[in-house]
């Protein structure tokens, strides 16, 4: 029988003794400039791997091409520092023929919406039961600054000295659109909302796209501070919990509902007549267009009405499973395949000299 | 792993360190700050900008001064994680080794 549900995680070895942080720390001088957000990012994961209790052979990090994508190094797991953009692709080939691994890929804004792209897509759509942490600091960072498909409209960089033409691409609304099974957005600062979003990720089977906003010190400081400053944050964050009415801003007085004219989502003053009209998050419901709406409603300029928290999480068959179960009939119809055979094959040209 | 705050920051306390820090761990005390060790992720920013040379990486602690390894680790005990300094109140009390660093002659 298909196994689109939990069990996922089991397949992979359970670590013999109990871990700590440090065992997830590799020996690896870590080289990202001094007060980047990465270092916070790292920490959340070296924290948080313990809890899982997998052992760590059977765990990979696979990343591409950038700052963020140095992340392999510093885990002391498996790892591969891979190709730009192509770390889905790689990690799509390890998840599916390895299903005793637990699969992390790391990669970045410009790693994974630009060059990657495409391979970002479609490990999406066919939900490969994948973890992928897209570190967003809307730059380049490892080539010295130049805009990023996150990048807000009108950027300045040495690569766009009279400010980007291009609109930005939102990877939540990105990854929704693909029909990704699990997406969440977190911030590199906030340890806490950081582990707790990898913790559902991780129990999710299929793939898992988490936006982490991370800050580059040194090419765009200071990106995502309307979200980390505690006062504008109370007005800019939008925290989503499955299962709780949406409500936000100084004292909860604001409120996401339904506009009944349009059936897009809007913001409103919560006050009693409205009370029943306040949206509920649903992460688990099946249709992605809530989801989609509530990833639309941050202001990518300011950043105003920023949804964090996980956006979407359902369970539909993994593309590992249905693999593994078509090698299982085809060995039963078939018998245990000869691949030498195969690439011999039965029908060989001699070149003639 | 941490970075620590050492005895020259004791009534200097000119708090650059503290604008760097990108996960708001550096906590002030009456005559010194503290680094949350277990907030800290060590990343180096406020190691370059203290003006005294007080911040160390843990491991680079020179050995006469490794009580202060223990003076922020344990300043913390009963706090936990506060979770960052901005919205903390400064730390009440300093720990036994900054109170037995003489103050500052005013001669
Ligand atoms: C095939 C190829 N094209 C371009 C580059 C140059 N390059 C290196 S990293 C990078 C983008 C990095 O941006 P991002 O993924 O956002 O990572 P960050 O450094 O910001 O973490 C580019 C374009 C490359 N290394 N290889
Ligand atoms: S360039 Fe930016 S993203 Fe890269 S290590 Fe430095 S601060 Fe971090
Ligand atoms: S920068 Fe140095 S002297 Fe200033 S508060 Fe920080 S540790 Fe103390
Ligand atoms: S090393 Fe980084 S995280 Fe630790 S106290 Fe210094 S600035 Fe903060
Ligand atoms: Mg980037």
């Amino acid at each position: 029988m298909t196994d689109i549900g939990n069990g996922l995680l089991q397949l992979v070895p359970r670590a013999e003794a109990r871990q700590s942080m440090k065992d997830f720390k590799s020996d690896q001088e870590v080289r990202w400039c001094p007060g980047c957000g990465d270092y916070a990012i790292l920490a959340a994961v070296q924290g948080f791997m313990p809890e899982l209790g997998l052992a760590r052979e059977n765990i990979v990090f696979v990343s591409g091409i950038g700052c963020s994508s140095r992340f392999p190094y510093y885990m002391n797991t498996y790892g591969m520092h891979s190709i730009h953009g192509r770390a889905p692709a790689i990690a799509t080939g390890l998840a599916t023929s390895r299903r005793d691994l637990s699969v992390w890929v790391v990669t970045g804004d410009g790693d994974a919406l630009s060059i990657g792209g495409n391979h970002l897509i479609h490990a999406l759509r066919r939900n490969v039961n994948l973890k992928i942490l897209l570190f967003n600091n809307r730059i380049y960072g490892l080539t010295k600054g130049q805009y990023s498909p996150t990048s807000e409209v009108g950027k300045v960089t040495k690569s766009t000295p009279m400010g980007s033409l291009d609109a930005p691409f939102n990877p939540v609304s990105l990854a929704i659109g693909a029909e990704a099974s699990f997406v969440a957005r977190t911030i590199d600062s906030d340890r806490k909302h950081l582990t707790e979003v990898l913790r559902a990720a991780a129990e999710h089977p299929g793939t898992a796209l988490v936006e982490i906003y991370q800050n580059c010190n040194i090419f765009n400081d200071g990106a995502f501070d309307a979200l980390k400053d505690r006062q504008q944050a109370e007005e800019t964050v939008i925290r989503l919990e499955h299962g709780q009415p949406i409500r936000f801003g100084a004292g909860l007085g604001k409120a996401v509902v339904r506009d009944p004219a349009t059936g897009d989502l809007a913001v409103v003053t919560d006050t009693d007549e409205n009370e029943s009209r306040v949206l509920v998050h649903d992460a688990h419901a099946a249709s992605p267009a809530t989801a989609f709406a509530l990833s639309r409603l941050a202001d990518p300029d300011t950043l105003h009405r920023t949804p964090i928290g996980v956006f979407r999480s359902v369970e539909r068959p993994v593309y590992d499973t249905l693999m593994a179960d078509q090698l299982d009939v085809a060995h039963e119809l078939l018998g245990k395949g000869d691949l030498g055979a195969l690439l011999a094959g039965n029908d060989t040209w001699t070149v003639a000299g | 792993m941490a970075y620590v705050i050492a005895q020259p920051c004791v009534d200097i306390k000119d708090k650059a360190c503290l604008e760097e820090c990108p996960v708001d761990c550096i906590y002030e005390g009456p005559r010194k700050l503290y680094i949350q060790p277990d907030e800290c992720v060590d990343c180096g920013a406020c190691e370059p900008v203290c003006p005294v040379e007080a911040v160390f990486y843990e491991d680079d602690l020179p050995q006469e001064l490794s009580a202060f390894r223990t003076a922020d680790r344990e300043v913390f005990d009963g706090l936990g994680l506060p979770g960052g300094a901005r919205g903390h109140a400064p730390l009440a009390a300093d720990h036994a080794v900054v109170d037995a660093v003489p103050a500052p002659s005013t001669t």
